[in-house]
């Protein structure tokens, strides 16, 4: 296995670090959008994700890695198995899976096995990239020039946590929750407004145009590229104590109260933007808590939402799509207004 | 320093270029995987000929992978043959692992479809190969891509992604043999030998330098300094200064340093940053950077502060590092601000020139970030909406349909295995695996073998053709800009892409290449100044050669002209109202047998004859301006897509 740089050594980009925390915090918060130049450092702040997470138990022998607590509904396998039996569990890093953007159809959604169509003339299902990714994130770099035909198959599974695949004589169901984690950059070409939505929180990245800081970043790097092991063992402290904070955060998540005055501030703002649906609203509040837990408050504030609302309102409003002006100001300038009113 | 002195005094341009180009492939030897790789722009010639021949004779595993490859060899899958003969899954390496430690060679590199860039991407920056349908784990593989672009200076070129991640970029474009013959007779003490190019380390050479490679360092200093000379470039992307740190790491090791100097950090300029620069930089003495950039390290050298206890400075050359540890203590400093300078300078000189004129009018950026390519496949593709699957041989773009196979195998199954044809399926029935294990076999026959179809909806790019000239820019620029706005919003809408023609004075330029960012066009739109005269004929010709390029792509490219038809300046940028006119019509012509839909609107507040006309000759619809509303130009617009539809 290729090692990834140690999240706690990324420099900078405090943003898209923070929002990729939020969302370990909580994953129901929907996924992360990370827009951005090349060579931000999009793709490894994602792929140090892993690092963040802990292990989690999985049902043994489960090709969609079920947890043993509750088996998901629709898992074949864990339906099948004994009630009565002992569930087996084994341990497993939390799955990072990436979904290139050529990737064919039934790369994705699974198809036939081949070997046993063959061998034994058995017609089974062989799981794709959203079964690996079941209870994990998907990450797709260069989201916005993906095919069409991929987004209708990715709205639909991110939105029901289920893959139905009804192909080649086939017809399979099986739990695929995961966290749709998306890079890319802008200029070359925008994201379906369907698939926009699905995404919880959106990033905005830029290069950083401070010197120091960038001969920094340099710096991390070679030292990453010259002796990976020995630069992750340097820096597995701080991944251990940020890890600790997540799981800190996630214990402290179910006590975090949100006031009937923050709910009214969330709606308000929501509101002003004109933003479609209740899910703006359900994101906010999702992801503001989740900061709160992550800051170690157990009451939501203020500024929470401040920092909050940006990410998980800026690619909802409803737009000129020639408009090229950050929406993130926006959030900003109409949450003033909300607050000072 | 020293070093300059072995050198040729100042080397004619060209040859500096291909000392370049040979230098990099020492790189590559010395470290296949470490910078990404090569990316050669030359057309195919003996220069490059010449190149590759030498990179053939690295003695580096080297596998090369044609533009047809499919997914499945190229990331290892199933050995259909093996399978289909003994009814086991029997899985081969794809062409990927095959190159572990070594290098991809991509031939025709700009035609590469997505498809097989972005797997190939993903296995380049995490050192391994995505797990595939048919292994589960990733196996590891970390190669060099030497990417071989032919791309002529006005294509698209490799696609972004990849070409990002290559380190060196080498242009040999206007390399003639001439000059490499003159480079030969001109450098005769250093590594190119006449005939064969022999660039092969030793092995003992290769191993010292490796080993030095892993301790080079570089200094704070030499670190800003790259960074700066990057960010003073242009270049955004962090990726590029970390590339160029090791393309100077291995440059050093290969002259046998452990501590960078000037000459590692200007090769690292040359060949990594200035190919990619996109603006210039901002203060230092850029015009009269001529000649000589990296022999100016002079401003501190002369008076090494700590005394450099090094007996054996002397020798470091082009070639065969020596061994013995020469000390590092690089005696001169020079400082941050220095180096940044000179990196700056040796990236500028080593610009050519036509580029810089890009760089100057900022269009440097638009043409190179272009990768406009991707999201759109041909029609035929491997992907879409599936459709029945029918009797056809697997292989190249058709895939095996595994159950219409087997559907169309199974009625046949006894007949086949109670009297089997073939001599081999004979020999395997009466192996030792016995009869049970042979009636869990199923015999296929290439008859019966099926293929997946696929329907995938042919995308299209509008090319507006926009008259920015003074007969047009006096009146209604403005409202044909408005006009294209709301036509970038139905395509918005419709998902296609655009791209933008301007034309004023004497010559029409791709405002912008095709794009599915509005944002951009709008952009490059609104920026756009008006005056001039009106060279039509340039811009049907422009527009035509972008139709051309579309079509090959796979794309159906529609043109919509915003012009009043008064071309007065003709083909060759010269005044002329007659000649313009017949040059115009006669690219009207061109786009008419071209067989592409077109629609003119006619932005002249009189509309008269002149721009139907040549409506007329383009097979164009006509659609007078003065009339239109906004609202109407879109639904004229639909018009001309819907007879296809």
């Amino acid at each position: 296995m290729a090692l990834t740089f140690p999240f706690a050594a990324i420099v900078g980009q405090d943003e898209m670090t923070l929002a990729i925390q939020v969302v370990a915090v909580d994953p129901t918060v929907g996924g992360v959008l990370v827009l951005g130049d090349r060579g931000t450092g999009k793709s490894t702040a994602v792929r140090a994700l892993a690092d963040l997470l802990p292990p989690i138990a999985v049902v043994k022998g489960c090709p969609y890695r079920c947890d043993p607590a509750q088996p998901a509904n629709a898992c074949p396998f864990c339906q099948a198995r004994n009630p009565k039996s002992k569930v087996v569990t084994e341990r497993q890093s939390v799955a990072v899976v990436d979904l290139p953007l050529g990737a064919t159809e039934d790369r994705v959604v699974g198809a036939l096995d081949l070997e046993k169509a063959l061998s034994q003339g058995v017609k089974e299902f062989a799981p794709g990239l959203l079964a690996q990714a079941h209870r994990g994130f998907l990450y797709i770099d260069e989201v916005n020039l993906l095919d069409d035909h991929l987004v209708d198959l990715l709205i639909d599974v991110a939105a029901s946590g289920e893959n139905l695949v009804e192909r080649e004589g086939l017809s399979v169901r099986h739990p695929a929750r995961f966290v749709l984690v998306g890079s890319g950059n802008p200029e070359e070409g925008e994201l379906r407004p369907q698939l926009l939505d699905r995404f919880g929180l959106s990033v905005q990245v830029r290069t950083p145009q401070d010197l120091a800081l960038r001969v920094q970043i340099i710096k991390r790097r070679d030292a990453f590229d010259k002796d990976p092991a020995g630069f992750k063992a340097q820096w597995h402290k701080d991944n251990q104590k940020l890890q600790k904070r997540i799981l800190k955060a996630r214990e402290l998540l179910a006590q975090v109260q949100v006031s009937d005055e923050m709910l009214m501030l969330c709606a308000r703002l929501c509101q002003q933007l004109g933003t479609d649906g209740l899910r703006a609203e359900l994101t906010l509040l999702r992801a503001t808590r989740a900061y709160a837990a992550l800051q170690g408050h157990s009451a939501v504030k203020p500024e929470h939402l401040n920092s909050m609302a940006p990410l998980a309102l800026r690619h909802r409003l409803r737009r000129n799509p020639l408009d090229d002006t950050d929406s993130g100001a926006r959030v900003q300038r109409s949450l003033q207004e909300v607050l000072a009113a | 320093m020293n070093r300059e002195a072995s050198r040729p005094p100042a080397p004619p341009e060209p040859l500096e270029r291909w000392h370049d180009a040979l230098t990099a492939l020492q790189l590559l030897q010395l470290d296949p995987m470490g910078f990404g790789g090569i990316c050669l722009r030359a057309p195919h010639g003996p220069v490059r000929e010449r190149w590759l021949q030498a990179l053939a004779g690295l003695g580096l595993n080297t596998v090369k992978v044609p533009g047809s490859v499919d997914t499945e060899r190229l990331l290892g899958g199933i050995d259909l043959a093996h399978t289909l003969q003994t009814g086991q899954l029997r899985t081969q390496a794809g062409l990927l692992q095959q190159a572990d430690q070594g290098l991809v060679c991509l031939p025709m590199a700009e035609r590469l479809a997505s498809a097989l860039l972005a797997p190939l991407v993903q296995a380049l920056e995490q050192g391994q190969v995505p797990p595939t349908r048919h292994s589960s784990a990733p196996t590891a593989t970390r190669f060099g891509v030497v990417a071989l672009d032919e791309s002529l200076p006005d294509e698209p070129g490799l696609g972004a992604a990849l070409q990002e991640r290559l380190g060196v970029w080498l242009d040999l474009h206007e390399l003639s043999p001439h000059d490499l013959h003159a480079g030969t007779a001109l450098a005769p003490a250093t590594d190119t030998d006449p005939d064969a190019l022999q660039l092969q380390l030793s092995p003992a050479a290769l191993a010292r330098a490796r080993e030095r490679l892993a301790q080079v360092q570089a200094s704070d200093d030499q670190l800003q300094a790259l960074c700066a000379a990057a960010l003073g470039l242009g270049i955004g992307s962090l990726r590029v200064p970390s590339l160029a740190l090791r393309v100077a790491g291995a440059h050093a090791a290969l002259n046998g340093r452990s501590a960078l100097d000037a000459d590692d950090l200007g090769f690292a300029a040359r060949s990594v940053l200035a190919p990619r620069a996109t603006q210039w930089p901002a203060e230092p003495s850029a015009p009269e950077a001529d000649a000589a950039p990296p022999e100016d390290p002079s401003p501190a050298p002369e008076a090494p502060p700590e005394p450099p206890p090094e007996p054996g400075e002397a020798p470091p050359k082009d070639q065969e590092p020596n061994d013995d540890a020469q000390d590092p203590g690089p005696p001169p400093e020079p400082s941050a601000e220095d180096l940044q300078e000179m990196v700056v300078a040796a990236a500028l000189a080593s610009l050519p020139p036509h580029m810089l004129d890009a760089l100057m009018t900022r269009q440097g950026a638009a043409s190179h970030n272009t990768s406009g390519r991707s999201g759109q496949t041909r029609a035929g593709a491997q992907r879409g909406r599936p459709l029945p699957p029918r009797p056809g041989r697997p292989g190249g773009q058709a895939r095996l349909h595994v159950l219409a196979t087997l559907r169309a195998a199974a009625p046949k199954q006894k007949l086949r295995n109670v009297a089997p044809p073939a001599a081999h399926s004979q020999s395997d029935a009466a192996s030792s695996l016995g009869p049970a294990r042979s009636r869990g076999r199923v015999a296929i026959r290439a008859e019966d073998f099926h293929i997946q179809r696929y329907q995938q909806r042919a995308s299209s790019c509008l090319i507006l053709a926009l008259d920015a000239s003074g007969s047009a820019a006096l009146q209604r620029l403005a409202e044909a800009k408005g006009a294209v706005e709301l036509l970038l919003q139905q395509s918005y809408a419709r998902r296609d892409s655009v791209c933008i023609v301007a034309f004023r004075g004497a010559q029409a330029q791709l405002l912008l290449p095709m794009t599915r960012s509005l944002v951009r066009a709008k952009r490059a739109m609104t920026g756009l100044p008006g005056g001039g005269g009106t060279p039509l004929a340039l811009a049907l010709k422009m527009a035509h050669e972008q139709a051309a390029q579309l079509q090959r792509q796979g794309v159906t490219p529609i043109l919509v002209v915003l012009s009043d038809g008064r071309a007065n300046v003709t083909l060759q940028g010269l005044g002329g109202r007659a000649q313009a006119q017949t040059d115009a019509h006669n690219w009207g012509q061109q786009w008419r047998l071209s067989g592409h839909r077109a629609l003119w609107i006619d932005t002249s507040v009189q509309p008269d004859t002149q721009a139907q006309q040549l409506a007329n000759t383009m097979g164009a619809s006509y659609l007078p301006m003065p009339q239109v509303q906004a609202q109407r130009m879109a639904h004229a617009m639909e018009r001309v897509r819907s007879p296809l539809a």
